[in-house]
């Protein structure tokens, strides 16, 4: 009887050990995701596509690493612990290397088996695509869906908004651009708009001339609909440029990707859920 | 689950009966003709390296075979869910009642791997899969080593922890909304710093070591982590298992210093066995450890029921 009254004494003073330790842990974890999440809003750091709010986010999200791998392009990144983001959560550091939004289907929301990219959404989009383009083209000979449908579905991915910063931007001074816009080592790769090597290029391998800059309105992949380089006539009558940035705009941060200017002169603001 | 056993042990076997008597040898020299082998830890680590080596290539060369990582994956295109991450979600999702995540590849991938664990024991994981067992194989093996050079003394605790930190971690899940477990797993930590780059969250690991090392043998994996847990409480009914012969034991106890549960091994000692075969409990990781070092060849994997059949 003794002996069982030790080992229960043991047993309730490592439980009470336990207990003390788990409350630690979750006020601590409690408290990260708590200043994480508020912070989030206003970082460089964007969510993969058609991620769903942060509050749901961070326990949908299961850390399993599928649309990291996925991704044609590896845009999607692991956050450690020093990113400010909840550990282990997948994040997209568009300059580093954008979302080109040169994919078959947005694989990295297809694959996610927690629906923390929330596919459907997606899916419907395609869907309705499709029954507008049969109906105009049920007959047509060469009969093709897939680029009205996989178009649709990229308008649909809203990871946030581009901005302009008039004050650095090439283009608002008036200068253009020559050269290769981030360098020779620099590792991002990028192949939109035109898409037609089969093979991601190197952003180091490609070399511009712009009297005007306008690497951000060339290279966006969802093209017109999201960004113009917009003329106007000043005050003094010489001719001025600025970037617009248009309704269309998903976020991707191919245009952050490719400023040349030291820091970008255009960011992506991630979206406010 | 909980080791009770209420029947009337056998008598003690006389010492005719014992194996070594049996084939004319001393008891030391048959030990160390028949005992120490290393056939199954050799396939165990093949295999367990295997799995994680695959992990590894699938995304350093673009192989699709076994994409992902620990806490969730596709083998071949086929999801396969972490259990205590589905547990957690299933919690979250109550409270929540935001369901969405409970997608077709979500049930697909946590009802195989419950099947297929169900199948081979529940705990296998442990041993055969999970790198973070390997990693405190090692450990342990450095720890037995500076324990008989009485550097330092051995810390035991209470086995039924595990349950506490299971309901635990699960009421921190339900309390955060969120999965607080998978923030510490060292079993998705490793998992992910080999497939896609180490990070800072690896120095949390080299502590857990580092204490399983210099204090408590295999603290981790006997008494905290729910994934070992649940996988227990699967095995509880798996067919698939480790297997004792009375007749060929001879009560070295040899198998229960190499096993990471010796509790379940507690019919080896002299005059407990209840009957002439017993099958070793779910929170066996079928390590195969205990095989290899029996000299007499008394414990042997066995499929329940298969056996009664032939």
């Amino acid at each position: 009887m003794e002996h069982f009254d030790l080992s229960r004494r043991k047993f309730l003073k490592s439980s009470a050990v336990a207990v003390g330790a788990l409350v630690a842990v979750g006020a601590g974890v409690g408290y990260l995701q708590k200043i994480t999440a508020e912070k989030r809003i206003n970082q460089k750091f964007l969510r993969p596509p058609g991620s769903i709010d942060e509050k749901d986010f961070i326990y949908a999200c299961i850390k399993c690493g599928l649309c990291i791998q996925i991704c044609p392009v590896h845009a999607i990144k692991f956050a450690g612990i020093k990113e400010g983001l909840a550990y282990g959560t997948p994040y997209i550091d568009v300059r580093e290397q954008a979302c080109d939004l040169s994919c078959d289907s947005i694989q990295c929301v297809e694959t996610c088996p927690t629906a923390a990219l929330y596919f459907v959404p997606f899916k419907n989009a395609g869907e309705k695509a499709i029954e507008q383009y049969d109906k105009t083209h049920k007959v047509d000979e060469n009969y093709n869906p897939f680029p009205v449908q996989i178009r649709a579905m990229k308008e649909n991915v809203k990871m946030g908004v581009a901005k302009v910063n008039e004050h650095t931007c090439l283009a608002a001074l008036g200068k253009g651009f020559r050269g290769t816009p981030r360098g020779d080592d620099f590792k991002g790769i990028n192949r939109t708009p035109d898409g037609s090597s089969a093979k991601a290029t190197p952003l180091k391998d490609k070399v511009y001339n712009r009297k005007i800059c306008n690497l951000c309105v060339t290279e966006c992949p969802m093209g017109e609909t999201a960004i113009v380089l917009d003329k106007h006539t000043g005050a003094d009558g010489t001719e001025k440029f600025l970037p617009k940035v248009l309704d269309g705009c998903v976020g991707c941060g191919v245009c952050v990707m490719v400023c040349p200017t030291r820091e970008p002169s255009i960011i992506v603001e991630p979206v406010k859920s | 689950m909980f080791g009770k056993n209420n029947k009337k042990p056998l008598p003690s076997k006389s010492k005719e009966e014992l194996p070594y008597v049996k084939a004319g040898m001393s008891f030391k020299a048959w030990r160390e003709k028949f005992g120490g082998k290393h056939k199954w830890r050799t396939i165990r680590w093949s295999v367990l390296l295997g799995i994680n080596g695959l992990f590894i290539l699938s995304f350093m060369f673009d192989l699709s075979m076994l994409e992902g990582s620990l806490s969730g994956s596709r083998l071949v295109g086929f999801y396969l869910m972490d259990p205590f991450n589905t547990l957690q979600q299933l919690v979250i999702s109550f409270y929540t009642g935001h369901w969405v995540h409970l997608t077709m590849n979500f049930v697909i991938g946590a009802s195989t791997i419950f099947i297929f664990y169900f199948l081979m024991g529940g705990r296998t994981f442990c041993s055969w899969v999970c790198p973070y067992h390997f990693l405190a194989e090692w450990g342990e093996k450095l720890h037995n080593y500076f324990v008989k050079k009485k550097k330092i003394k051995e810390h035991t605790y209470n086995r039924y922890l595990r349950y506490l930190f299971w309901v635990g971690f699960l009421l921190l899940a339900f309390l955060t909304r969120n999965l607080v477990f998978e923030d510490i797993n060292p079993v998705g930590i490793l998992s992910r710093a080999m497939i896609y780059g180490p990070g800072l969250i690896l120095l949390w690991i080299l502590i857990l070591i580092t204490f399983e090392i210099v204090y408590s043998k295999r603290f981790w994996c006997r008494y905290v982590c729910p994934i070992g847990t649940t996988w227990s409480m699967v095995g509880n009914l798996s067919p698939f298992g480790v297997k004792f012969d009375l007749d060929k034991c001879a009560h070295c106890r040899d198998c229960q210093t190499v096993c990471l549960v010796p509790h379940e091994l507690w019919f080896v000692e002299k005059g407990k066995a209840t009957s002439q075969r017993h099958d070793v409990g779910s929170d066996c990781t079928r390590c195969g450890l205990c095989i290899d070092i029996c000299p007499g060849n008394a414990l042997s994997y066995t499929i329940k029921g298969w056996d009664k059949i032939l």
